[in-house]
C-alpha cells in the first residue's frame, strides 16, 4: 500500500517535470529564480503543505491553543 | 434612471417588510432584490446624484466601473442569501439583512465621505443584529465585542473624515494622499477588512451568527472595505505586504480551527489578503484582480457558509470533533460545498481559478517574487483546509451516527444557484472580466498556468494523503488578537467596575453603621450615658464588668427629680448674678 502511494507520487512528479520542460519553460513571461526548475510547483506544493500542517501545529501546541472554556472563566462575575 | 441610489430601495423594503403578513415576507425580500437589480442594470458609469446639505455638497450616488462591479455582486449575493434563507420566519433577520445589503451598496456608491460614514455605521449595526438574532449566550457576548470593535473603527473613520475636511475642505471620496487624516481612515478601512492585527473580531463573531446571517456576514463587511481601500489607497506598498502576510496568516489559523464556520472565517481573512495585496500593488492588472477576486470570493464563500450552515441546521453541530460520517445522509450538501471548495482552492473550471490567478499575475508582472510565493503558499493552505480537511472530517472520517433533520428546499436551491454561478464564472471568465474596472488583458487558461496550478493542487493533496491518518481535529480554541481585548477585560473590569463598586460599598456600609448607632443612641441617650460611666468605672476602678447592652429606655428609671432641675436653674441664676456684680 505504502509502496503504491510512493510510486504514484513519483510517477505524477515525473509527468509534471516532463510537462514543465516541454510546455512551461518556453513560455515564461516573467523570470523568477525558480522559473527554470522543472517541477518546482510540485515540490512547493508538497513541502508547503507539510510546512503549513506542522508549522500550524507547532504554533498551536506551543503557544496559541487553549481549552475551549479559556475565555468563559473570565465570565464568573455574571 | 442612471443615477438612482440603490440603498433607498433596500431601506424602503426594510420598512415595509415587517408590516406584511408573515407568509409573503420572504417572497417580498426576493422581489425587492430583483427590483434593485433592475435599477442596477440601468445605472450608467459616470452618472452621479448630488445635493446640497448644510454647507456641503453631498454625492449620494456616484457610478463608475469599480463601484458597479461591487454593486453587481452585492445585489446578486443579497438575492442568493434570500433564496437560501427563504424558510426564515424571523422578521428581525429579514429586516436587518435588507439594511445590511442596502447600506453596503450605499457605501459602494457613495461619492462623498459623509454618505460613506452614514452607511458605514448602518452596516455595522445591521450586521450586529444578524449575530444577535441567533439568541444564544455566546452570540450575545460575541455581538457585544463585535459592536465595540466596530464602534472604535467608526469613530476612527469619523475623526479621519473631520480632519480630512478641515485640511482639504473637500468631502469627496477619492484617492487619499497621506497625512494623519488618511491614516485614521486607513485604520478604519483596515479594521473592516480584518487586516492583522485588527482581525480578531471576524473569527470571533462570524461563527456565532445565525445559519443564514453568517452567509450575509461573510459577503459584505470585508469586501466593502476592499472596495474602500481600492478607491482610497490603491498602490500603497504597506497594503501589498499586509495583504500577502494576511493571506498566509489566515491559512495558518484556519488549520488550527475546530469549528467549521470559524475555519471558513479565517479563510475570509486569507482571501481578503489576496485582494488587499492586489490593491496594494495598485496596477490596473492587480486592481482588476482584486475586484475579480472579491466578486468570485463573495459567491464561493457564501456557498461555503451555506454548506456549513446547512450542516449546522440539520445536525445542530459545527465542530469537526463532533461531526463525521455524513456522506450518505447529506450528499447534495457535500456536492455544493465541494463546488465552493474547488472554487476557493483555484481548481481549473471553477471561479477562484480565474480570479485568484489575476492577483498573482499582477504580482508577477511587478517582479514581486516574495509576494508570489506567499500567495501561492496561501493557495496550498486553502486547498488543504477547505478542499480536504473540512469535508473529510465533516462527511467522512469517523461515523458519529448523526441523524440530520430534513433541510428546507430553499436552502438547496440557494446553494444550487450559487454553485452554478461559481462554475459559470470558471468556465466562461468573460462573464466576470467584462464587469471589471479596467480592460482585461489576461487569459487564465494557458498551458503553463494550468500545469503550475495542477502541480500545486495535486502535491498538496498528496502531502495531505500521506499524513491524513495522523491528523485529527482538536477540541481547542486558538488565541488570536482578540485576546488583547478579551483577556485584559478582567483587569479593566476590576479597575473600572469592581474597585469603584467596592469603594462606594465601603462608604455605604460605614454610613449605615453610623446611622444604626445614632438610632440606638437617640432612642436612649441617658442609658448610654449611664453605660459610659459604668464602662469608665470598670476600666479605671476595676469594678465588675457592666452588661454590654444598655437597658431599654424606661422613663421612670432615668427620670431626673424635679428638685434637681430647680437646683440647676437656681445655680445658673446665681452664676449670672455673680457675673453681673463682678464685671
Amino acid at each position: 500500500m505504502k509502496r503504491k502511494r510512493l510510486i504514484m507520487a513519483i510517477a505524477t512528479l515525473i509527468i509534471f517535470i516532463i510537462l514543465d520542460v516541454l510546455v512551461v519553460s518556453g513560455h515564461v513571461h516573467v523570470e523568477f529564480p525558480w522559473s527554470h526548475i522543472p517541477g518546482f510547483f510540485s515540490l512547493f506544493g508538497f513541502l508547503g503543505c507539510l510546512a503549513i500542517i506542522y508549522g500550524a501545529k507547532l504554533l498551536g501546541h506551543c503557544w496559541l491553543q487553549r481549552g475551549e472554556d479559556y475565555y468563559d472563566k473570565d465570565d464568573e462575575h455574571e | 434612471m442612471s443615477n438612482f441610489p440603490l440603498a433607498i430601495i433596500y431601506m424602503l423594503a426594510a420598512i415595509i417588510l415587517p408590516l406584511l403578513p408573515r407568509q409573503i415576507r420572504s417572497a417580498f425580500y426576493l422581489i425587492a432584490s430583483v427590483a434593485a437589480f433592475v435599477f442596477l442594470i440601468n445605472l450608467e458609469a459616470g452618472a452621479s446624484l448630488g445635493f446640497h446639505f448644510l454647507n456641503y455638497e453631498l454625492m449620494v450616488c456616484r457610478v463608475d466601473r469599480l463601484s458597479l462591479a461591487f454593486g453587481y455582486v452585492f445585489v446578486i449575493m443579497g438575492f442568493l442569501g434570500g433564496v437560501y434563507g427563504y424558510h426564515v420566519k424571523d422578521a428581525l433577520q429579514q429586516v436587518v439583512a435588507l439594511l445590511y445589503v442596502g447600506s453596503s451598496l450605499g457605501v459602494v456608491f457613495a461619492g462623498d465621505l459623509f454618505t460613506l460614514l452614514f452607511f458605514w455605521e448602518i452596516m455595522a449595526v445591521s450586521s450586529l443584529f444578524l449575530i444577535w438574532a441567533r439568541r444564544t449566550q455566546d452570540a450575545r457576548k460575541a455581538g457585544f465585542r463585535y459592536l465595540l470593535v466596530h464602534a472604535f473603527g467608526g469613530s476612527a473613520l469619523m475623526a479621519g473624515i473631520l480632519l480630512h475636511l478641515q485640511q482639504t475642505g473637500s468631502l469627496l471620496f477619492t484617492h487619499f494622499d497621506g497625512g494623519v487624516a488618511s491614516y485614521l481612515i486607513l485604520l478604519s478601512f483596515a479594521l473592516n477588512a480584518a487586516v492583522p492585527p485588527l482581525n480578531g473580531w471576524l473569527p470571533d463573531a462570524y461563527p456565532e451568527g445565525t445559519v443564514t446571517g453568517s452567509v450575509f456576514l461573510s459577503a459584505f463587511t470585508t469586501k466593502v472595505a476592499v472596495y474602500a481601500l481600492a478607491r482610497g489607497f490603491a498602490g500603497m506598498e504597506l497594503l501589498m505586504w499586509a495583504g500577502a502576510v494576511m493571506a498566509v496568516y489566515g491559512v495558518v489559523f484556519a488549520f488550527l480551527a475546530n469549528d467549521g464556520r470559524r475555519l471558513l472565517s479565517y479563510h475570509i481573512i486569507s482571501q481578503v489578503g489576496y485582494m488587499v495585496c492586489g490593491v496594494g500593488i495598485g496596477t490596473a492588472m492587480a486592481v482588476n484582480g482584486a475586484t475579480a477576486h472579491a466578486f468570485a470570493h463573495i459567491l464561493y464563500k457564501g456557498l461555503l457558509f451555506m454548506g456549513m450552515g446547512t450542516v449546522l441546521y440539520a445536525t445542530g453541530r459545527n465542530k469537526m470533533t463532533e461531526l463525521g460520517g455524513l456522506f450518505k445522509k447529506m450528499r447534495l450538501t457535500l456536492l455544493f460545498f465541494m463546488v465552493g471548495a474547488f472554487s476557493i482552492s483555484g481548481v481549473p473550471l471553477f471561479s477562484g481559478f480565474v480570479s485568484k490567478s489575476m492577483v498573482i499575475y499582477g504580482a508577477e508582472m511587478e517582479h514581486l517574487g516574495a509576494v508570489v510565493l506567499l500567495l501561492n503558499l496561501a493557495s496550498i493552505g486553502t486547498f488543504l483546509s477547505i478542499g480536504l480537511k473540512l469535508p473529510y472530517f465533516t462527511w467522512f472520517s469517523k461515523d458519529r451516527n448523526l441523524k440530520p433533520e430534513p433541510v428546507p428546499p430553499g436552502m438547496y436551491i440557494g446553494m444550487g444557484l450559487t454553485a452554478a454561478l461559481c462554475i459559470a464564472i470558471g468556465v466562461y471568465p468573460a462573464l466576470l472580466y467584462n464587469l471589471l474596472p479596467f480592460e482585461v488583458h489576461y487569459q487564465p487558461y494557458t498551458a503553463s498556468h494550468l500545469i503550475e496550478s495542477m502541480q500545486l493542487l495535486i502535491f498538496t493533496g498528496l502531502a495531505f494523503w500521506l499524513v491524513m491518518k495522523k491528523l485529527h481535529a482538536e477540541a481547542m480554541i486558538t488565541l488570536d488578537t482578540d485576546w488583547f481585548y478579551r483577556r485584559p477585560s478582567r483587569l479593566a473590569f476590576a479597575v473600572f467596575s469592581v474597585s469603584i463598586c467596592e469603594f462606594f460599598g465601603a462608604i455605604e456600609r460605614l454610613s449605615l453603621r453610623l446611622a444604626r448607632y445614632l438610632v440606638r443612641f437617640g432612642a436612649n441617650p441617658a442609658g448610654y450615658a449611664v453605660e459610659a460611666t459604668k464602662n469608665a468605672r470598670h476600666v479605671l476602678l476595676h469594678t465588675e464588668k457592666p452588661s454590654p447592652e444598655p437597658p431599654s429606655f424606661s422613663p421612670d428609671r432615668y427620670r431626673i427629680p424635679l428638685g434637681f432641675m430647680v437646683l440647676v436653674v437656681l445655680l445658673l441664676l446665681i452664676v449670672l448674678l455673680a457675673w453681673d456684680f463682678l464685671f
